[in-house]
């Protein structure tokens, strides 16, 4: 018999002479030889730059505790000042990410409904507004509240940092709720408006269980935005120091036992965080048996509806969006054609180098992240590793949760002169940092256009006699391209408006957040709402062809 | 000339833990339309994808033109396969669809063009060709599914519950475009499907599968006529199952029993199979197969020659008119209920309540052996 399976093979191999130089091309990478390599050198990479840097961080403590105890806990001259700072840094940093996270929360509550289940006209020019701070780079986004705030005596500090923070992770919780009230139908909520419950009885009982998931998952996301956001909160700190803005400044002193250890601990901290959340988000309930009909009614009266919405939307444009873009009209009063252009200092070269640098950066880290990204989502929804792609698929969303400073400095001691040694600050550490860092930013779309993704085709195409890389070329692709657009603009805009993973990695360099820091801390506040201004337009570019790319894939 | 032979084969998932296909031997000749049947999750369709090479079986051998494939993958077997979903490619125009798996054998323009217009001209979508498939419904999307399977030139046909996603009225008249079809191609075709009426209707030869197991193998009218077990039975057509128990074996007659049900005694045939007396047993007769007479039909007056036909009191519970037919709803002594079907012109009108003389051919009851768990065999799923 398996000589007679040998002749078929060659029958077939015969038949294979006659076909075009493509097909043959895609006919032998098919060969799971290929395909086991390609998994291979994926997981390397994935291990390598992301996984590798975190490990590395951990040993690095461990191998260092004496110089550790003798720099933070028990230094000759500061004693354990250090780690009192640190532990304050913490601190500051954990209490303005809960606030701010909660305050969110109520705002992005009715904002999302306004969003999903009313129609007006300006819908989508509001909805693309809550989603633009996004996309712009954090420390722009800053220097704006910054400016605006100012208008009214508050300085920066505490406060400033906190009405920074609800700025910028506003959009995650907000989109996050939004794409769960599109995808359930209102068929549950009229349901039981038939069977007598008023309003917000129904808002209360039926829809927000259902978002359940989608609140959660926002939360996260924006909590551990703000837990490690850096360029913002350089600018809006004043004294206050938060953990990205400590570990920024030891890594400055050169203090690296100290940055080494709140890094570590942050970064702990924050896939501790990640893994308590995605067990808990299957365990929460929301109380909603107790039911209070006549006031729920009151309060459902039209009336109170319209003055509700209206309240909302007023506190969404005096707390977010204003102050969001205040700089765009800062830029009518400032002579930024005398400091930018004619000062002695050239500061326009410096703006533009800046800019080619980030536009550099973030093109080649969506070049890098295409090549291994495509081939990681598919090894996440196509292989049976059972327990195996369980792991993969968690600590995929590592880079998400870990404070960039912190992600960017172990990258600094991973292949910095401290570790590997491969590399110096500069171009290529920035590059590796942000290709890490927005790694899942490319993922996870990609996973999630496969699994909605009708497979049955792929199957269909092979019955037709193409082979697996036919498949893929001629079918997957085009089914999944509208995923990987977007993974590419998300990568792309992520690394654009990152700032606290450059810092530490930077050497001379500078992007442009960085740069508008440099020029807010040099007090070039033309310079900089130039910069910004500047930023804030390439990235609203950015944030409408997202939007007509989801629009087109429906 | 293409056969298609399974030879013990086995499919097992997660590691052994789910028996999908449990040692199944099956021989489809050249020219034939096969039925693969069966209640849903009974292999049938794991049974399909081996044959097409989307899975591999853990046992056994996949034969095709007595040649093991083994390894040999999807795209190289050469067959036709429709998707109960269809399918579609709706990123490429209804043309692209169908010249795609002609591109993918590398053949020469020509011969492309000329075989995709013959395969979209037998299923009348030709002129859609420049359109996106999005212009079609269910049955629209089918049909090119259908053309994009033929274009090719692959002599076996595999479809997955091919009908499955029309409405019951276009499937109807589907299935035997269909039929046509694939006869007038001159190809081995194998269907799967759980709608038992589309197999009867159309099959040359059907295959019923249940839990993993090949149940029985044969023509529509084998099948329906002499099911071996209480599930063919009861899968094909609309059956009635009665218990009762072996009251006398006539000794010289080895092909006769009597048997006692709930207050009727009935002598049936056996069919070959053993019983002993007081053996449990149940009996199986279709429901167009039972006859109704009122209680004071004189059997004497007929020609008919009663001797075989079984006759006992039932009482008629209700009657219910279904359009086509009457169905009369009867209940015995022991408060056993079975049913009767009669054409919806059929001129007696019995009340409810009333006495009955019901009778069965002798040939029309199917006796077996009461099974260890009844609800189980009696279950369509």
């Amino acid at each position: 018999m398996l000589k007679k399976n040998q002749n078929l093979k060659e029958e077939y191999l015969k038949e294979e002479l006659k076909l075009p130089l493509s097909l043959k091309i895609d006919r032998f990478f098919s060969k799971s030889i290929y395909r086991k390599s390609l998994d291979t050198i994926v997981i390397i990479f994935f291990i390598l730059v992301i996984i590798g840097p975190i490990i590395n961080i951990f040993a690095t403590i461990l191998l260092n505790i004496p110089s550790i105890n003798k720099d933070v806990f028990n230094n000759s001259l500061l004693g354990n000042l250090q780690w009192l700072n640190i532990l304050s840094a913490l601190g500051y940093s954990f209490s303005i990410a809960s606030i701010a996270v909660g305050i969110d929360i109520i705002i992005a509550f009715p904002i999302s409904i306004i969003l999903t289940r009313y129609n007006f006209r300006g819908k989508k020019i509001l909805d693309a507004l809550v989603d633009l701070p996004m996309a712009v780079p954090t420390s722009a986004l800053g220097f704006s509240i910054m400016l605006f705030w100012g208008i009214f005596g508050i300085n920066p500090g505490f406060t400033l940092i906190l009405l920074g923070h609800i700025v910028f992770t506003f959009p995650y919780i907000v989109r996050n709720m939004k794409i769960v009230l599109e995808k359930t139908a209102t068929l549950y909520e009229d349901a039981a408006r038939t069977l007598g419950a008023p309003g917000i009885t129904v808002f209360r009982t039926i829809t927000v269980p259902l978002m359940k998931e989608g609140l959660i998952a926002g939360a996260v996301l924006a909590f551990t935005r703000s837990l490690g956001e850096t360029g913002a909160t350089i600018i809006l700190s004043g004294l206050v120091e938060t953990a990205p803005i400590l570990i920024v400044g030891f890594r400055r002193q050169l203090e690296l036992p100290s940055a080494s250890l709140l890094a570590g601990i942050l970064i702990a901290v924050s896939i501790l965080l990640l893994f308590s959340i995605k067990f808990l988000t299957r365990k929460v309930g929301i109380p909603v048996k107790s039911v209070w009909p006549r006031i729920e009614r009151f309060l459902s009266k039209k009336n109170l509806r319209y003055l509700r919405d209206a309240l909302t939307l007023g506190i969404l444009f005096v707390v977010i969006l204003i102050p969001a873009f205040y700089i765009l009209a800062e830029i009518i009063g400032e002579d930024f054609i005398g400091e930018v252009f004619l000062g002695q200092d050239y500061k326009w070269v410096f703006i533009y180098t800046s800019f080619v640098y980030s536009i550099e950066i973030g093109a080649l880290a969506v070049f890098v992240n295409i090549i291994f990204g495509i081939p990681f989502a598919f090894i996440i929804t196509n292989r049976n590793w059972g327990k195996f792609i369980t792991f993969l698929d968690t600590i995929l969303d590592i880079p998400i949760a870990i404070p960039s400073a912190a992600l960017g400095f172990a990258t600094f001691l991973f292949w910095g002169p401290v570790g590997l040694g491969l590399f110096q600050s500069g171009f290529f550490m920035i590059l590796f940092v942000h290709i890490a860092f927005t790694f899942p930013y490319m993922v996870r779309p990609i996973i999630s256009v496969l699994e909605s993704s009708n497979r049955g085709v792929e199957e269909a195409a092979r019955t037709l006699g193409a082979s697996n890389m036919t498949v893929f070329r001629k079918i997957t692709l085009p089914n999944i391209k509208q995923g990987i657009i977007a993974g590419c603009i998300m990568t792309f805009t992520r690394s654009l408006g990152e700032t606290g993973a450059t810092i530490v990695v930077m050497g001379g360099i500078r992007t442009i957040p960085v740069l508008i820091v440099d020029f807010v801390e040099a007090n070039a506040y033309a310079s900089g709402i130039f910069a910004s201004v500047i930023v804030i337009i390439f990235s609203a570019f950015l944030i409408f062809a997202l939007r007509a790319v989801k629009k087109k894939g429906g | 000339m293409p056969t298609i032979e399974l030879v013990n084969v086995t499919k097992t998932f997660n590691e052994g833990k789910v028996l999908a296909v449990d040692n199944i031997s099956v021989r489809i000749e050249h020219g034939e339309y096969v039925f693969l049947i069966g209640p849903t999750g009974c292999g049938k369709t794991t049974t399909l994808r081996m044959i097409a090479g989307l899975e591999e079986p853990t046992k056994g051998k996949v034969l095709i033109d007595g040649k093991d494939v083994k390894g040999i993958p999807p795209e190289d077997r050469d067959m036709g396969f429709i998707f109960q979903h269809f399918e579609i490619f709706d990123h490429l125009t209804v043309w692209e669809n169908v010249t795609f798996g002609l591109e993918m054998r590398g053949y020469d323009d020509d011969h492309i063009v000329k075989e995709a217009e013959k395969a979209l001209k037998t299923v009348d979508l030709l002129q859609y060709a420049d359109e996106y498939p999005s212009i079609f419904g269910n049955p629209g999307l089918q049909k090119l599914g259908i053309a994009r399977a033929i274009a090719t030139g692959a002599k076996i046909l595999i479809m997955d519950e091919p009908l499955g996603s029309l409405d019951p009225k276009v499937s109807k008249v589907f299935r035997h475009e269909l039929r046509n079809l694939v006869k007038d191609l001159g190809l081995t075709a194998i269907h799967v499907t759980h709608n038992q009426e589309e197999s009867m209707a159309i099959a040359d030869k059907i295959i019923i599968m249940r839990g993993g197991k090949l149940l029985q193998m044969g023509s529509p009218y084998e099948l329906y006529e002499n099911p071996n077990n209480i599930f063919v039975a009861n899968f094909l057509g609309e059956t009635n199952f009665l218990q009762g128990f072996v009251l006398k074996l006539f000794e010289n007659e080895d092909m006769k029993i009597n048997i006692r049900l709930g207050g009727p005694e009935l002598n049936i045939y056996n069919f070959g199979k053993k019983f002993s007396l007081n053996d449990n047993i149940i009996i199986a007769f279709r429901y167009e197969d039972v006859y109704l007479f009122p209680e004071d039909y004189n059997f004497k007056s007929s020609q008919y020659d009663w001797s075989k036909m079984q006759l006992f009191v039932a009482i008629l519970e209700v009657s219910r008119f279904v359009g086509a037919t009457k169905r009369f709803y009867l209940l015995l002594d022991n408060g056993d209920k079975f049913v009767s079907v009669k054409p919806g012109n059929f001129e007696e009108s019995f009340t409810s309540g009333q006495k009955l003389v019901i009778g069965i051919h002798q040939d029309d009851i199917h006796v077996f052996k009461a099974p260890k768990d009844i609800l189980y065999e009696l279950s369509l799923s």
